[in-house]
């Protein structure tokens, strides 16, 4: 459900925690003469807001990853400044967690990063884990378990210390249909508390749920009204999530991964 | 949820992450095998190949004895250059991740030397233990601190490599071919004394540790010379680390 009621005139909503401006990227191979050159970012403009949630929709390889590790600051753009104000969440596409840390010890480490307390971080590990439903699995390495529940070991580490702004990249990659419903119920209460989010998303479904949508096109970040972006599927989004973002056997990715280690997660690789 | 203002204090951040790192290196059950298998297969490997050698005119050593030298030389320093490089190359999306959450590179780095260090030492003693099996050295100690001198210098290597070449293989190969080079020249094989072969990584351990194992005495301009090739390879690491690994950073 979109959170217009969190950004009213004198609400949190006011508040601009994130902007960025003319953002340009390109991709070019380090050595000359061999591989091609992508221009991957041109110009682009975005703003998020204390309490909104914002779609990012796009083509695969429209650079909405790419968009998302510059907001974060994880990769540099070419041109362009990004300004954030408070503390910033970010679920990576792909899971970046150490493969042989149990669940557990992911959480104590990062938790230490953010510069929590241990009890702090335990208090966080035992709420998340509640909700997104990975308890029984905290004693696992990461390695073990299924691309669903390492998805949600992802998302866990984004929300952690309660962030001022959320950066999603497609969090739900793998969830069962009960997670991927207590994802937006939790996302629900994070805005209500003044969080804002923004999250990559394919599911033309899911665009009513977002106040507003950008739309990543040739470079080009256009925010368009949600409720006309519904209707358009011509990025290539997917219709409804329930076939696409739940594992594939519908067993809700409870078990383990395979035994040799491999992710089994559903591939949404996208190449930029 | 308030964070802790100015977070854990660094300390506390060092401890975890180097916990972290050396819990990663014990599950990795490759890791383990190489910390077993590698110290008598190289040491005796290289003794039983050199056994065959007749006495060479400028080398008054037994070349069995030589051979067991020069391997415990390799053995150390590749086994530790090897987990630097596995280390940093495996958890470089990771650490990322863990630096754009607030985990100081400089923290991250030093952990991940940490557990280098951890696994040099150990490489060390498990080398140094195989090579007692066969030879007596003179100077068990100060042959010890050398092995722990070979793995930590070239656990700095391993993890520069992994920094400016994040591919397991690849960098396994530029390795395996440096320290190959590198103990072949500071083997006294060859007699070769030029300023590029004294400026190899495992020179000057390598002479300190022959002395100490068939002579008993500590070359102190050999000591100097080792801890300086440390020195350089840390500061070099220091400048690669934090600005090259985990992704290209503003």
């Amino acid at each position: 459900m979109p959170n217009k009621e969190n950004s009213s005139d004198d609400g949190p909503g006011d508040r601009t925690v994130l902007r960025a401006r003319d953002i340009e990227k390109t991709y070019a191979s380090r050595v000359p003469l061999v591989g091609r050159t992508v221009e991957v970012l041109d110009g682009a403009d975005l703003t998020l807001r204390a309490g909104e949630i914002v779609g990012i929709v796009g083509a695969n390889g429209s650079g909405k990853s790419t968009l998302l590790e510059i907001l974060v600051g994880s990769l540099a753009p070419d041109a362009g400044r990004v300004e954030r104000s408070g503390t910033v969440g970010w679920c990576p596409q792909e899971p970046r967690l150490y493969d042989r840390l149990t669940v557990a010890e992911t959480i104590d480490l990062f938790g230490t990063a953010y510069g929590l307390s241990e009890a702090e971080a335990a208090d966080a590990r035992d709420r998340l884990a509640d909700r997104l439903d990975f308890e029984r699995f905290l004693d696992y390495q990461v390695r073990h378990l299924s691309g669903g529940n390492r998805q949600k070991v992802n998302l866990a580490v984004a929300l952690l210390h309660d962030p001022d702004v959320l950066l999603l990249d497609e969090p739900y990659t793998g969830f069962d249909w009960e997670t991927y419903l207590a994802f937006w119920d939790l996302t629900a209460d994070l805005t209500e508390r003044g969080t804002a989010v923004a999250i990559i998303s394919h599911f033309v479904s899911e665009r009513e749920r977002f106040d507003r949508v950008y739309e990543l096109r040739d470079g080009t970040l256009t925010e368009r009204d949600s409720a006309a972006a519904t209707g358009d599927a011509t990025d290539g989004s997917v219709a409804d999530p329930s076939a696409a973002a739940v594992d594939g056997d519908g067993s809700g990715g409870e078990g383990l991964g395979d035994a040799d280690g491999t992710d089994r997660s559903p591939g949404t690789g996208e190449v930029v | 949820m308030a964070t802790t203002g100015t977070g854990r204090a660094t300390a506390d951040r060092l401890t975890t992450g180097t916990a972290a790192h050396l819990r990663s290196f014990l599950r990795e059950p490759v890791h383990l095998a190489l910390l077993v298998a590698m110290p008598p297969l190289v040491v005796e490997g290289y003794g039983r190949a050199m056994s065959s050698f007749p006495e060479m005119p400028f080398v008054s050593t037994v070349p069995a004895t030589l051979g067991r030298v020069n391997g415990a030389v390799f053995a150390a320093a590749f086994l530790a250059g090897l987990i630097g490089l596995f280390q940093v190359v495996a958890a470089r999306r990771a650490d990322d991740r863990l630096a754009i959450c607030g985990f100081d590179r400089a923290t991250l780095l030093a952990s991940r030397l940490g557990a280098v260090l951890a696994v040099a030492l150990a490489g060390a003693v498990v080398t140094f233990a195989v090579l007692r099996w066969q030879v007596t050295p003179e100077a068990p100690l100060v042959a010890l601190g050398a092995l722990v001198l070979a793995g930590a210098t070239y656990g700095l290597l391993g993890i520069l490599l992994g920094a400016v070449l994040p591919r397991e293989l690849e960098g396994s190969l530029a390795l395996v071919f440096v320290a190959d080079l590198d103990t072949f020249l500071a083997s006294g094989l060859v007699d070769v004394d030029t300023a590029l072969v004294r400026a190899l990584p495992l020179h000057y351990p390598h002479e300190l540790f022959r002395a100490a194992v068939l002579e008993g005495s500590v070359a102190t301009a050999d000591l100097r010379g080792a801890v300086a090739s440390l020195a350089v390879l840390l500061v070099a690491v220091l400048l690669v680390y934090t600005r090259v690994a985990g992704g290209d950073h503003a």
